[in-house]
């Protein structure tokens, strides 16, 4: 929904039920595969998704997010709320300074981009042409792959919206090219978590089934709702959800009785 | 690239669709017989292979019961998006020639395949 996933309102919703933050973020990073090879599978094949600059990428967010993931299994409870708190609140402030801003191509691709062949073209509906794109900075993208997969294993989210700001800011995809190509990307690097969290005893079936089956009904649901709302209004749902889970998500790691 | 688009989003599709019949079929049955969806079992730390095993053990020994069906749904679930590196890199080396790309994604199925086999 809208690059941001269902992770970060589950792992709060979970935690606050009652369950273990380490038991509801293993939880969360299975659901995230099926959200995201759910919308990945259309997405390929209406030729949005860049498939090269995926299979480049994910060679960085699968190692990031195996790291991440181990260090959740030793870290104290205490250090996962304020980790995700902060992550809320910075995905808070991406939101509020985030302006809608227009994407034009680039004419000079940089060597190692260019070796990479990371180009292509998408079918825009909207303008009904094609429009033609090159990516750049592949080797400062890649770099900060490994941090987006690390924080996406370390608190069992898909981490889509900060894989979109690189894959935008950095690398210069079109918007719909890097939101389709951040999505492909977060199902390999959930799958890398969910194998650590499997080793170690973290993934219940019993609570994941029903999780799953709710994660895809909802995406379903959100996509198709989202058409229809104004950005305006759901951009501002998710500067309140976001503050309000950021705040008591860190209110928890500094005072809660943990 | 086009025929990999295709390729790679039915993959996508067809592991999802699976996962969800088997897990609604075992949360429907286990409503069925107890009267609450909800299971209660855990795993103990096993690796995604370790729990393909004793998920076919158990279908060969005919303990067909709701957690396995719902444990076979996770199975799938994990198995997407490893089938779907496995596909792409016989997809570079064979149909593109792609050394590069094979190279790239036969590395991501590598990582992969050590860490589902970790215990």
């Amino acid at each position: 929904m809208s690059g941001m996933g269902g992770g970060v309102v589950l792992i709060p919703l979970l935690t606050f039920l009652g369950m273990p933050i380490k038991k509801a973020i293993a939880i969360s990073i299975v659901s995230v595969i099926a959200t995201s090879s759910g919308s990945a599978s259309a997405y390929v094949r209406d030729h949005l998704t860049n498939l090269k600059v995926g299979m480049f990428l994910e060679m960085f967010t699968i190692v990031g997010a195996l790291i991440g993931a181990s260090v959740t299994v030793a870290l104290p409870q205490r250090w996962l709320f304020l980790a995700f708190g902060l992550v809320l609140m910075a995905s808070w402030a991406v939101l509020l300074v985030k302006q809608k801003e227009r994407w034009s191509p680039v004419a000079e691709q940089d060597a190692f981009s260019h070796w990479l062949e990371l180009e292509g073209s998408y079918p825009d509906q909207a303008l009904g042409q094609t429009i033609d794109y090159k990516a750049t900075h592949a080797a400062a993208g890649a770099s900060l792959m490994l941090g987006a997969g690390f924080i996406a294993g370390l608190l069992g989210i898909g981490a889509g919206a900060l894989k979109v700001l690189i894959h935008d800011l950095v690398m210069h995809l079109p918007p719909k090219v890097s939101t389709t190509t951040s999505n492909l990307i977060i199902g390999v690097t959930a799958l890398a978590g969910t194998s650590i969290f499997l080793a170690n005893g973290l993934i219940d079936p019993g609570l994941a089934a029903p999780v799953i089956l709710g994660v895809l009904v909802g995406s379903f649901l959100g996509t198709r709702l989202l058409v229809r709302l104004h950005n305006q209004a759901v951009r501002r749902f998710f500067l309140i959800v976001l503050a309000v889970l950021g705040l008591e998500m860190i209110w928890r790691g500094l005072w809660g009785g943990l | 690239m086009i025929a990999m688009d295709i390729l790679v989003g039915y993959i996508l599709q067809i592991g999802v669709i699976l996962c969800a019949i088997f897990l609604v079929a075992g949360l429907l049955w286990s409503w069925l017989v107890t009267g609450s969806p909800g299971l209660h079992y855990s795993l103990t730390g096993s690796n995604l292979f370790q729990f393909w095993l004793s998920d076919i053990r158990q279908l060969r020994a005919g303990h067909l019961q709701p957690e396995l069906l719902v444990n076979i749904g996770i199975a799938l679930l994990m198995m997407t998006p490893y089938v779907r590196v496995l596909v792409s890199t016989i997809y570079f080396a064979f149909a593109e020639r792609n050394l590069k790309y094979t190279f790239f994604t036969g590395f991501v199925f590598a990582v992969l395949t050590y860490s589902l086999f970790l215990r």
